[in-house]
């Protein structure tokens, strides 16, 4: 027997971490299982962190407490700003992570953990009395009770690894998969599908010719990660380097497809359209005579490194071959073949808000186990699941942020209302609130709320009331000082004459100010960047915000009208079949939701909403 | 018990009050948050609640634009629980379109359908037993409502706007993989081909705006489709209806082969009535095409007229009616004509003859009530006045996000304000959703690592 405990999370990836460390913080008596401690915070595919809508996620994350921002700027050896010519709330940040480093540093966190433990077993059955979980039981047979259980084991359940026509069952190359768990959860009535992703051959970077391939340094002055972080936290610092296929590559792989899994048939699972392997964009853009690859480093202390862009399944002597007619890559050797997997993953549509599953009270999903891939899209989820895993536990209702809130708003309400057909990732052409949903300001989204929830601790508290009173008193400075026309300094910054008195906040405004020379020129003493950024892109992007505010408000009273989960839509009058089908599909969370699902419409929403009114009418006047 | 609070809406809404067509008088009402706003620009000050006064009604330079009686009604005293103004004109539907326009433009949007009487059923101003009416109204309304859209975005209207959209989801897949894969290896902002295109889609906006102001492209009026078994004296209902010689009147069935089309008013009310050609099977080609046509006219109209000859025994206009009913593509008013005509004896329906004119009354009358020209449901005339306003909308966004990218560079203001852009086009077309967005990129760009 082991003894019981308030949540359990079982798998030790991105979103295990989170969930563990959020459930954790929050004080609930917290179990991390793990099939092998050695591989707690592994990253499976490739050795980046952030990007495009990710580093969004990843930023929120860090907002909420979680643990994925700081151990990136430790274990980071390369940074850079995406979007860095665009505007701000389309800016991203990546980092290249030294996976031993990054391992490192997740386990460090969980292992200081207060109220965590962290226990090595293979999960193989849940215990669940009526339609509530009680805890799981592990491969020795142990009995482990909890109140609530948090699943997150990513693509080990129902695994299998392809390279070329040769597959065999496997949750990650070298990894046993999580079967007896896939098989007790398929007899479930939950709606199980495939998905499938890859991953590229590693190579031996000593065997790799530099000499003409283009390096790609980091950037500086060095963005970081975290808001706790400074640049002075990373390790040492590496470049990447490009190099691209070649119309010999292409022939190559056409040669090979025969024997391709993808294109033999084998597979079954739906692979995503944004990370195709090597063989789909050769076979899709067949005009295209080159593609670009990224040479990521693995980390400091190996050489081995990792050909971002050449995914595959092909069989190895074609891996081999293809490699080898890349420039740089000659003399490459192939340290692990590329392969494709596939694997289980539920219906999101199944899911709560709050990541609860609508069919075991008390069991939470996250990560790829509901149909995203990515670490950032994992490790957003494990921090909501853990959290209301616990929140349940505590008695207290459940919370994640909506779509005008987060990115991870986003993520869940696309999940659990539209569900997915491919892996899931985020992009920022996903949100409609893009320009408030930026990563420069997730802090000041979501931490208030964090410390109410008891995500954040009072180190992060801190530092984030004082960027606050020093925007605050900055904005008041700037919008309460006057310039009158014939300011020397100010007209030089401007490049022409002051026609009139302005406020510099109304200098500001104008596109060709930045606040930098601004600030410097009437010598305002504010050295904060994080701070000077704040300011400036409030200032700039005022009337856009002041829309989309004014959008969301006028919305609101729809968009958190609750529907009752055992609602009967066949009941209210004037719905299509159509719609009554899909709203009983989903059962959405609220009327906001139920608008979102494809085919809905304004009319049909007009109609949920004086049935729902005549209900409530309906009952107060029984009871009166 | 908890409350809902005072109001379930936080926008303002605004659709004219009365029948289309040339009535004494034409109402205005706006409900909502913004009325105090609406009310000082329009008539230059918020009249006493619940007084009449005499008042001009400004245009947007100041000019009158017609004078009237402006009623307000101070929430939670009024009909929807909100703050309610009336403006009540001459009528005259152009009057009350600039009226309504003048009003959007201080911003309100045209209401659904319906959607008063859901307000006022919302604010609890209406009682339990009106709920099923007003479910009905939004669907029966809506269903209205996208019939005349449909209408009014027949043939060429219909594929300038659904060319419109195609371009700028375009210039979307390029500005946004530019902005979501910045990765690849060209930036799609930085050449001029999406400045090309942005050129070209406010070209087109504005020619299809003045079109459509114009009149020229967007029909008019309710459909009404006379459909009947060959010889059952559709073309002689339709000159008596319309008082002319429309259509070629002859005792040989079959005669009307095409589709005979023209526009009456019905007490004020446009309609456009279109003949077709009788309904059945037959080897010659040009007639069996006018039997498609027939039917798909039937399809696009708001009502079909099945007329029946009431002169045959009624066994067979019993079949007849049952064909007529398997072809019609929407509702029917049923008429038994020819009952002038010895022996004859209507089936069902309502009895008339084309030919001394008995009965006709009673088919106007029917024919208005099928229409729904009492106010409570939405017109061919507001349908258009929506397209428009959504097209004009269309174009400030594109105008504004064109300004973004070549002033400042502002690539995801740009980004915003195509994402507006192509919502105001889908109030016209229908939804294209930011799933759809990403699969367009992906098909278009080899995109990903």
């Amino acid at each position: 027997m082991h003894a019981d405990v308030d949540v359990i999370v079982v798998g030790g990836g991105h979103a295990g971490t989170e969930a563990a460390l959020a459930a954790a913080r929050t004080g609930a008596r917290t179990l991390l299982l793990t099939q092998n401690i050695e591989t707690l915070g592994q990253m499976s595919c490739n050795p980046a962190i952030g990007g495009i809508g990710k580093s969004h996620l990843v930023r929120e994350v860090d907002a909420l407490g979680g643990a994925m921002a700081l151990a990136a700027d430790q274990a980071g050896i390369h940074f850079r700003i995406l979007n860095s010519r665009k505007g701000p709330a389309v800016r991203a940040t990546r980092a290249q992570a030294d996976r031993q480093l990054y391992k490192a540093a997740i386990r460090h966190m969980l292992e200081n953990q207060a109220g965590l433990s962290i226990f090595q077993q293979a999960v193989e059955d849940l215990i669940i009395e009526g339609d509530e979980i009680r805890g799981v039981v592990t491969h020795m047979g142990l009995e482990i009770r909890a109140k609530s259980v948090v699943l997150t084991v990513g693509t080990f359940l129902g695994g299998i690894v392809h390279v070329g026509m040769d597959s065999h069952p496997g949750g990650r190359m070298g990894d046993a998969p999580s079967n007896a768990l896939a098989d007790r959860l398929r007899e479930m009535q939950f709606a199980v599908d495939r998905l499938k992703t890859g991953t590229p051959p590693r190579i031996d970077g000593s065997t790799i010719d530099y000499e003409d391939l283009e390096s790609q340094p980091g950037d500086e002055p060095r963005p970081v990660m975290s808001y706790l972080s400074g640049p002075e936290d990373h390790p040492e610092q590496v470049s990447c380097h490009i190099t691209h296929t070649n119309e010999r590559t292409h022939e190559i792989i056409r040669a090979g497809l025969d024997r391709s899994p993808l294109y033999a048939g084998v597979i079954e699972g739906v692979g995503p359209r944004y990370c195709p392997s090597i063989e789909d964009k050769v076979v899709r853009f067949a005009d295209k005579s080159s593609h670009q690859i990224f040479i990521e480093p693995e980390g400091l202390q190996t050489n081995e490194i990792y050909p971002n862009g050449i995914s595959t399944s092909l069989p190895y002597d074609v891996q081999v071959e293809l490699v080898r007619s890349i420039k740089g890559f000659e003399n490459a050797h192939i340290t692990r073949p590329g392969y494709a997997i596939e694997y289980d993953f539920f219906e999101p549509r199944e899911l709560c808000p709050s990541l609860e599953t609508k069919h075991v009270k008390g069991l939470f999903f996250a990560g790829q186990i509901n149909g995203t891939t990515g670490y950032e899209e994992a490790a957003a989820q494990g921090l909501i699941a853990g959290l209301n895993a616990a929140r349940r536990v505590q008695g207290k209702d459940f919370w994640a942020p909506k779509r005008n809130e987060a990115y991870i708003g986003v993520l869940i309400d696309d999940l659990i209302t539209l569900g997915t057909r491919e892996p899931y990732r985020m992009f920022t052409s996903r949100a409609e609130y893009r320009l408030t949903l930026r990563q420069d300001n997730a802090d000041r989204r979501l931490t208030e709320m964090g410390r109410e929830l008891g995500l954040v601790d009072d180190r992060r508290w801190r530092r984030y009331s004082e960027k606050c009173e020093q925007i605050e008193s900055l904005e008041g400075e700037l919008s309460q000082r006057f310039v009158l026309p014939g300011d020397n300094d100010i007209e030089v910054m401007l490049g022409q004459a002051l026609s009139r008195e302005n406020t510099l906040i109304d200098l500001l405004k104008r596109p060709e100010v930045n606040i930098t020379d601004l600030v410097g020129v009437v010598s305002i003493a504010f050295t904060d960047t994080e701070v000077l950024e704040q300011v400036e892109i409030d200032c700039k992007y005022e009337g856009y915000i002041a829309r989309q505010t004014e959008e969301i408000a006028r919305i609101k009273a729809h968009q958190e009208m609750p529907l009752p989960q055992s609602l009967d839509y066949t009941e209210v009058k004037g719905l299509s079949n159509e719609v009554v089908q899909k709203l009983d599909q989903v059962r959405p969370a609220t009327l906001g939701q139920a608008s979102r699902i494809s085919g809905v419409t304004p009319a049909a929403i007009s109609l949920l909403m004086i049935f729902l009114k005549k209900t409530k009418k309906g009952s107060l006047q029984k009871t009166a | 018990m908890s409350s809902d609070g005072p109001s379930y809406s936080q926008d303002t809404i605004a659709a004219v009050a009365t029948a289309p067509g040339r009535g004494g008088v034409g109402i205005v009402r706006v409900s909502g948050p913004g009325i105090s706003t609406i009310a000082r620009s329009v008539i230059g000050h918020l009249p006493k609640p619940r007084y009449a006064s005499l008042v001009r009604f400004l245009g947007d330079d100041g000019t009158a634009l017609d004078q009237g009686l402006a009623l307000y009604f101070k929430g939670p005293d009024s009909f929807t629980g909100e703050d309610v103004l009336e403006l009540q004109g001459h009528g005259g539907p152009v009057v009350l379109d600039m009226l309504l326009k003048r009003i959007v433009g201080l911003g309100a949007r045209i209401a659904e359908p319906g959607e008063f009487s859901k307000r006022a059923f919302l604010n609890d101003k209406l009682d339990l037993t009106q709920a099923e009416a007003i479910a009905d109204l939004i669907s029966s309304g809506t269903a209205q409502a996208a019939r005349s859209a449909m209408r009014s975005l027949e043939g060429r209207f219909s594929d300038l706007i659904a060319e419109l959209l195609a371009t700028v989801i375009e210039v979307r897949v390029f500005v946004e993989a530019a902005i979501d894969f910045p990765d690849e290896e060209v930036d799609y902002l930085g050449d001029d081909r999406v400045e090309k295109q942005l050129s070209d889609i406010r070209r087109r906006l504005k020619d299809v705006i003045s079109e459509a102001n114009l009149g020229a492209l967007l029909s008019e009026g309710a459909s009404v489709v006379l459909l009947g078994k060959p010889n059952a004296g559709k073309s002689s209902l339709m000159n008596r209806l319309t008082g002319r010689e429309t259509s070629i009147v002859t005792h040989i069935p079959g005669t009307t082969r095409d589709i005979v089309g023209d526009i009456f008013q019905l007490d004020g009310i446009p309609l456009r009535l279109i003949d077709t050609a009788g309904i059945r099977r037959t080897g010659d080609a040009i007639e069996t095409e006018g039997v498609r046509r027939a039917v798909a006219a039937s399809e696009q109209a708001d009502l079909v007229i099945a007329v029946v000859d009431a002169s045959l025994d009624k066994p067979q206009q019993k079949l007849d009616l049952e064909e007529l009913e398997a072809a019609s593509g929407a509702g029917m008013v049923i008429v038994s004509n020819k009952i002038d005509l010895a022996g004859a004896g209507a089936y069902e329906g309502i009895a008339v003859s084309a030919k001394t004119g008995e009965g006709m009354e009673a088919l106007k009358t029917n024919l208005k009530k099928h229409l729904g020209v009492d106010g409570s449901t939405e017109s061919g005339f507001t349908a258009r006045t929506r397209h428009v306003n959504a097209l004009e909308q269309a174009l400030a966004a594109v105008d504004k996000g064109h300004g973004e990218l070549t002033r400042n560079g502002a690539g995801e203001l740009l980004a915003e304000e195509l994402r507006f852009c192509q919502r105001h086009l889908e109030e016209i077309t229908g939804e294209f959703s930011a799933d759809d967005l990403l699969g367009e990129i992906f098909s278009t760009f080899c995109i990903g690592k």
